[in-house]
């Protein structure tokens, strides 16, 4: 499902962030990622939702070679992956429901063929009563609920998250990983993006750990 | 934690309002822009009805003056000036294309002088130029050369056809044309920059919601097309309060103008520069200027927003 052949990364004329990546991850697994500040973590989950290219190397996604897609086709391709962020990254305009149907609208499917499904997803997440309240009012868990819930209303193959633990507490960071579990057992793809390491320690995925800029699996 | 799906509906989800917009109102540098297209759009209104009156008194005018000639007999010592003139009106009406010609009295002459010598003078001691006012039926068929040369056998008669005023009214009018709508190309040109500038305000500080449009899937021309959305509002509504602003201004100067000077001096200001009266016509162009501005916010933001996209996507 995504394979990564002598892929590195820089920034203009940097550094390279990242060196000579070569993995594969199989369909329907749960890796975490881990490794220091700074070691290239988001940079890594960047070239997965192909918002960055490599500058050398080669990202092959659902069997195909990412530097050879057009624009509508990385696009496309895109709406097979969800995203999580740390800072939620919720539109503070929109309700919770909207904030969660918005990968459906932006489809252009009707209100009425997606209301139920996110209604329930919403339900599921520990949302339902909080459908019409607008992000401001929502505490940090909750937001990051409904962050989860918009990455998986659209149902993602691949769901990467970056940090989505950071802004709330040990105990609810449980509950959060939990329903990433969850989602994997229902056949999502999942990469989370961490450096707790009660949170490594309390679940037996495997472990991509990045470290100046090159990546060792361990279980 | 168990999946459990089949779950209870959320019973107030069902009578949900229209979903807000995803591009928020505010965030869209919105009364300022109103106020600018507004603005440009009453400039537009201003600068369009000022070409609208001035070409139609020209046209009217030049169409009046078109219609009519003048015979101007000067007294020649030898000749007497009745029999000219009933010879100049006899030539005139056997012209074709002349539907009638008369000679002016000799009060209707000395009147014309007042404005020059004053009223009251005794002028029947001086012998002054009498005039033949020739009506054509039709100026195109008329036979202006013929009468010319009918009227070289009248001692001191000349004909005067009014081509030098009329090519020079021409000219006037349509120098003003020209520079009106060379003011209305620069407020066209002015209001696409203000858009364009406006735009990229707008996207850089709505760059969060571009990005989680991005990450979440939404196609270049979908986010372009939410942007447009709003800018297109926003033109309508400027457009709209710029256009009624630029009738109320025509209205107000139309009824202004009309009291300010004597009903007879005004119908003879209105005879010589037009009525200062718009016309449906007139009117259905200001408000033809609403949409046309409105168009042109929402395609200019439109580009503008796309080439940002194509920029950072």
């Amino acid at each position: 499902m995504i394979e990564f052949s002598n892929v590195g990364l820089r920034y203009g004329q940097g550094p390279e962030i990242l060196r000579d990546l070569n993995f594969r991850i199989e369909p329907g697994t749960f890796h975490f990622l881990t490794g220091p500040s700074g070691s290239g973590k988001t940079s890594l989950l960047k070239l997965l939702l192909l918002s960055l290219r490599p500058t050398r190397g080669r990202v092959t996604l659902f069997g195909k070679d990412t530097s050879s897609l057009d624009q509508d086709a990385l696009l496309q391709m895109r709406r097979h992956i969800g995203i999580v962020f740390q800072e939620f990254r919720l539109l503070d305009h929109l309700t919770t429901f909207e904030n969660v149907a918005l990968p459906l609208r932006v489809l252009g499917e009707p209100e009425a063929s997606y209301r139920a499904n996110v209604t329930e997803l919403l339900e599921w997440v520990g949302l339902g009563q909080r459908l019409d309240a607008l992000p401001a009012v929502l505490s940090g868990g909750e937001k990051q609920r409904a962050a989860i819930a918009r990455a998986v209303i659209g149902r993602p193959d691949i769901l990467l998250a970056d940090e989505p633990t950071g802004n709330v507490d040990p105990e609810l960071s449980l509950r959060l990983v939990r329903l990433f579990a969850e989602l994997n057992k229902m056949g999502t793809t999942i990469i989370l993006a961490t450096h707790e390491l009660p949170l490594l320690d309390a679940f037996p995925f495997p472990r991509m750990i990045l470290n100046e800029g090159e990546i060792v699996f361990a279980d | 934690m168990p999946i459990e799906l089949k779950l209870p509906r959320f019973v107030g989800i069902e009578n949900r309002e229209r979903a807000a917009a995803i591009v928020p109102e505010r965030s869209v540098s919105g009364r300022t822009l109103v106020l600018l297209i507004a603005i440009m759009t009453f400039l537009s209104g201003v600068t369009l009805g000022g070409v609208v009156l001035v070409q139609k008194s020209a046209i009217a005018w030049s169409s009046d003056v078109g219609r009519e000639m003048t015979i101007q007999i000067r007294p020649v010592e030898g000749e007497v000036m009745d029999s000219n003139l009933r010879t100049a009106v006899a030539l005139a009406e056997a012209t074709p294309g002349v539907a009638s010609a008369r000679a002016l009295t000799l009060e209707e002459s000395q009147k014309l002088l007042e404005p020059w010598l004053g009223a009251g003078l005794d002028l029947t001691a001086i012998d002054i130029p009498r005039l033949v006012v020739v009506q054509l039926a039709d100026p195109a068929e008329a036979d202006v050369d013929k009468l010319q040369r009918d009227l070289s056998a009248v001692k001191g008669a000349s004909l005067d056809t009014h081509a030098a005023w009329r090519q020079q009214l021409n000219v006037m009018a349509g120098t003003i044309v020209a520079s009106g709508l060379l003011v209305l190309t620069l407020i066209v040109v002015a209001t696409v920059l203000a858009i364009i500038f406006a735009t990229r305000g707008t996207m850089a500080s709505n760059r969060e919601i571009v990005d989680v449009l991005h990450f979440i899937g939404a196609s270049n021309s979908f986010i372009a097309g939410e942007f447009q959305g709003r800018f297109l509002t926003i033109g309508f509504r400027g457009g709209i309060f710029g256009g009624l602003a630029a009738l109320l201004f025509f209205l107000l100067v139309g009824v202004a103008a009309g009291s300010m000077v004597p009903q007879e001096a005004g119908q003879q200001l209105g005879i010589l520069f037009g009525r200062f009266a718009l016309g449906i016509d007139g009117m259905f162009g200001i408000l033809a200027v609403v949409p046309v501005i409105a168009a042109l916010t929402a395609i200019t933001s439109r580009m503008t927003v796309r080439r940002f996209l194509q920029k950072t996507s």
